[in-house]
């Protein structure tokens, strides 16, 4: 029995770390340029993808940065000439453009690399269980943790103290002052853009190495992401990260009693969230 | 019996405290302005007025009766109306169909699935008023959207207007306008108050406007009422004069 | 109403809409005899209502009262399972499974739209598409009732009886699309009547300037509710309809990809026209047709070409034939 529940509660995690790592991505465009990505689940997916195609040449290493990053470039290029055009226009624009946008990436994934599930070859060093006893815990799934818990770490800090965090804080919290200070706020717009899809195309790779590529594997991921948001409040990049972990564990303690509901679950948190405390765990008042 | 009266409202957001216990009384037929430095709280005390958000702590009592707990929309319709800083409209509805819809709410009809011939006509004539006396009858068919700024203040007045209101609020009705348009935005206001008996409530910075409408004159510096009184008196207060001199050196 | 183009710019402009409304219902009344003309036939035509008329429901909530629900195909799944069950377990009646579909349908609209109308933007957006998928996992995992995942089977929309007189929608396509046209016209001119109405104006009002509309004692929650439910009821009609249409009801009726292709119908068509959606209907069942001929990644181009209306037809089609004839 403790097993199980270990086991559960360790998939939870893990599940977790990929919804943070997914939301907080989606967060951070979000906060800034009030863009609702209903691509970036399939940002995600070209994440996995561009590795899948990189690592023959470069190997695993090397992919694990150049994908995400090659994501980011295509992210920057959407941003500069697609969704830059509608930014002054009501905000019902820029989710109906996301959203057309989704099915491109997802077709166009699915044109390139087939419908059907590929592989993403992850090094044996990486691969092997770590322990007889607790079986579940693969090497893989607590590299997948470990690289998760290293990028936030490293958002977090690129935030607080890097001069472009700052821009971005502020920029969150009044654009319009930071504009009036002289920033580039459309530069910086682009670039936050880039940094959210770059931490899609991360979970890309990861989720890759886990469960396999498909065109659609995106899409599990991005409704709890905005979940997680919600339950987390909207404006906090913590409250995210929290949220995250929150429906992560929710779901796979749910698995354990009742499997077919651990989805369910998940919109259940966010039906109590919304009906009890709409601003999330760390959310502002009046955002809703 | 005043047409407003606010007690000791003070509103906090957090730490910062936006208006520190104000007071004030605004007779029937006053015109009454409210002036004060930059960030001195005054569009945050319109809002309070106004229902925008609820005070931290003080009442607003609306022709006797306290209204403090009443959401914005409740306000309306008790009687208040109010214009915004940045003009809000209907940008892609006529100027028409946006003084109908107003005069359509106020006269209750706002859940109607039709009006008979009556109604109808009571309405029109609403709009007709309305819009003449806001000078906007050759353009009342234009889209409010594509109408120049003074218009369009004109247009959220002719809305005011048609909601039958008992106290009108104006929030920097002139705030980026130029010398005509200026003038002309203050002739109406004065024409409301001097023909049609309106009691407004006017936050301004153009003095010149000020001085030349105002019946009395509320100051407001850093969320606190600084003075209250005739124009004389407020122009000849030292305080005032140095409330303003200080924010500008 | 809507504008026109070509030969009714001979009409004066008071009469415009007059004359495009009489042009469209004479095309639809006689659809079944120019559709086979232009490669198509008379159950496409059927369809494209069905589906027209969810897309118009939708739009009177996305462009006329300014709020997005992404996830409205809920209630038009509803509307196809109400249909389904009335007539494959209680009673082989056209008449009573049509208005069991708009009942299911509508009511439960009716329910979460009173749960959702205060929340705004994402928040909203995100609490429709919760509901799908709520109600979808219900569909599917509620196989005893609905057939689960391969769907309701076993019934047959049955014959209309007006006293002597039989409407066999049953066998004949020709008398079904009539019937359809019927519903539709009954369905549209009640959205109509309500948005040339004082409520409806109401609505205008929100999605112009939600604040203003507060601040002029429009109660906006109570009427984004009323909005969302009307818009239930209607949507259920095209569910009932659709089930109809098929003699089948399955979960992808309620499926979230619906009601994403039913907002690219209406943002496509135009979103601040009455008849937008219709046509954005049409437009997308015959591409989808046509382009999923060519090659099996249609949805990559229905994407393209939606993000590219998106971006600068943002009126959609019929935005682009006003500012023809307006030119």
């Amino acid at each position: 029995m403790l097993q199980l529940v270990l086991f559960n509660l360790f998939n939870g995690l893990i599940i977790g770390a990929f919804y943070v790592l997914t939301a907080l991505g989606l967060s951070m465009i979000l906060n800034l340029s009030n863009v609702i990505n209903f691509a970036h689940g399939n940002f995600l997916a070209l994440g996995g993808y561009l590795a899948y195609v990189l690592i023959p040449y470069i190997g695993f290493w090397p992919s694990l940065l150049v994908a995400p990053l090659l994501t980011a470039v295509l992210g920057y290029i959407v941003e500069r000439t697609m969704i830059r055009r509608i930014y002054g226009r009501d905000p019902i624009y820029s989710l109906l453009l996301t959203f057309g946008l989704a099915f491109m990436i997802q077709d166009g994934c699915r044109y390139i690399w087939g419908v059907n599930g590929l592989p993403l070859t992850t090094p044996p060093s990486i691969s092997q269980p770590l322990s007889q006893e607790f079986f579940f815990l693969t090497g893989y799934r607590v590299f997948v943790v470990g690289i998760v818990i290293i990028a936030v770490a490293g958002l977090f800090a690129f935030l607080r103290y890097s001069r472009m965090g700052m821009r971005i804080r502020a920029g969150v919290l009044d654009l319009e002052t930071v504009s009036a200070l002289g920033i580039n706020v459309r530069l910086l717009r682009s670039l936050n853009f880039a940094f959210g899809i770059f931490l899609a195309g991360l979970a890309g790779v990861l989720a890759g190495g886990q469960i396999g590529l498909n065109p659609n594997m995106g899409d599990d991921l991005l409704l709890p992401s905005f979940v997680a948001i919600i339950v987390g409040g909207m404006g906090s990049l913590v409250g995210t990260l929290l949220g995250g972990l929150l429906i992560g564990v929710a779901a796979a303690i749910t698995t354990i009693f009742y499997a077919s509901a651990s989805q369910a679950v998940i919109y259940v948190i966010m039906a109590i969230v919304l009906l009890l405390r709409p601003r999330g765990l760390l959310g502002e008042e009046g955002m809703q | 019996m005043s047409m407003l009266e606010v007690r000791n409202a003070s509103k906090h957001f957090g730490s910062l405290i936006a208006v520190r216990e104000v007071s004030l009384s605004v007779a029937k037929g006053e015109l009454r302005a409210i002036i004060g430095p930059n960030g001195a709280g005054k569009t945050t005390f319109f809002n309070l007025i106004t229902g925008f958000f609820p005070p931290t702590a003080g009442e607003i009592l609306f022709d006797g009766r306290n209204v403090t707990q009443l959401t914005a929309a409740e306000r309306v319709k008790r009687g208040m109306a109010r214009t915004f800083q940045i003009t809000e409209v209907f940008p892609e509805l006529s100027v028409r169909e946006n003084v109908r819809i107003a005069a359509e709410v106020a006269a209750g009809y706002a859940l109607r699935p039709w009006l008979g011939a009556t109604a109808i006509r009571d309405i029109a004539a609403t709009v007709e008023e309305t819009v003449g006396l806001t000078g906007l009858a050759g353009k009342s068919h234009r889209l409010v959207g594509e109408l120049a700024h003074g218009d369009q203040r004109a247009a959220e007045i002719a809305m005011a207007l048609a909601l039958r209101p008992r106290l009108l609020l104006l929030d920097e009705p002139t705030a980026g306008m130029g010398e005509q348009e200026t003038f002309e935005i203050a002739g109406l206001i004065r024409k409301l108050h001097r023909d049609k008996s309106y009691t407004i409530i006017l936050v301004e910075h153009d003095m010149r406007v000020v001085f030349h409408l105002a019946d009395r004159i509320s100051v407001l510096d850093q969320g606190a009422l600084l003075a209250d009184g005739t124009p004389e008196e407020i122009a000849a207060n030292p305080a005032v004069q140095a409330a303003y001199l200080g924010k500008a050196a | 109403m809507s504008g026109t183009a070509g030969a009714a710019s001979l009409v004066p402009t008071e009469r415009r809409p007059l004359v495009t409304l009489a042009c469209i219902w004479i095309a639809l009344i006689a659809a079944p005899f120019w559709m086979p003309l232009v490669g198509g036939y008379t159950a496409l035509g059927s369809r494209i209502l069905v589906i027209g008329l969810a897309a118009m429901s939708l739009n009177f909530l996305i462009g006329f009262t300014g709020v997005v629900s992404f996830g409205h195909a809920a209630y038009f799944g509803l509307g196809v399972y109400g249909a389904g069950m009335i007539l494959r377990y209680v009673a082989p009646s056209t008449p009573l499974a049509l208005i069991a579909g708009i009942v299911l349908g509508g009511v439960v609209g009716s329910a979460v739209g009173a749960l959702i109308c205060r929340r705004r933007g994402i928040y909203f957006a995100l609490v429709t598409i919760a509901f799908e998928e709520v109600f979808y996992y219900i569909a599917y995992k509620w196989d005893s009732v609905t057939g689960g995942f391969d769907g309701l089977r076993g019934f047959q929309r049955q014959p209309l009886h007006f006293g002597a007189f039989v409407l066999n929608i049953e066998k004949s396509d020709l008398a079904f699309y009539y019937f359809v046209l019927a519903v539709f016209a009954i369905v549209v001119g009640v959205m109509g009547f309500v948005l040339r109405s004082p409520f409806g104006r109401t609505l205008l009002a929100i999605r112009e300037n939600e604040r203003r509309a507060r601040f002029l004692g429009i109660p906006v929650d109570r009427h984004i509710w009323l909005a969302f439910t009307i818009s239930s009821f209607c949507i259920g009609a095209a569910g009932a309809l659709y089930a109809l249409l098929n003699n089948f009801a399955d979960p992808s009726s309620l499926y979230t990809d619906l009601s994403g292709e039913l907002v690219i119908m209406a943002v496509l068509g135009g979103m601040r026209s009455f008849w937008g959606p219709l046509l954005g209907a049409a437009v997308f069942e015959v591409l989808q047709d046509y382009i999923s001929g060519i090659t099996v990644n249609w949805l990559f181009f229905i994407g393209a070409i939606f993000v590219l209306v998106v971006m600068f037809f943002p009126r959609g089609l019929l935005g682009v034939l006003r500012r023809r004839s307006a030119a």
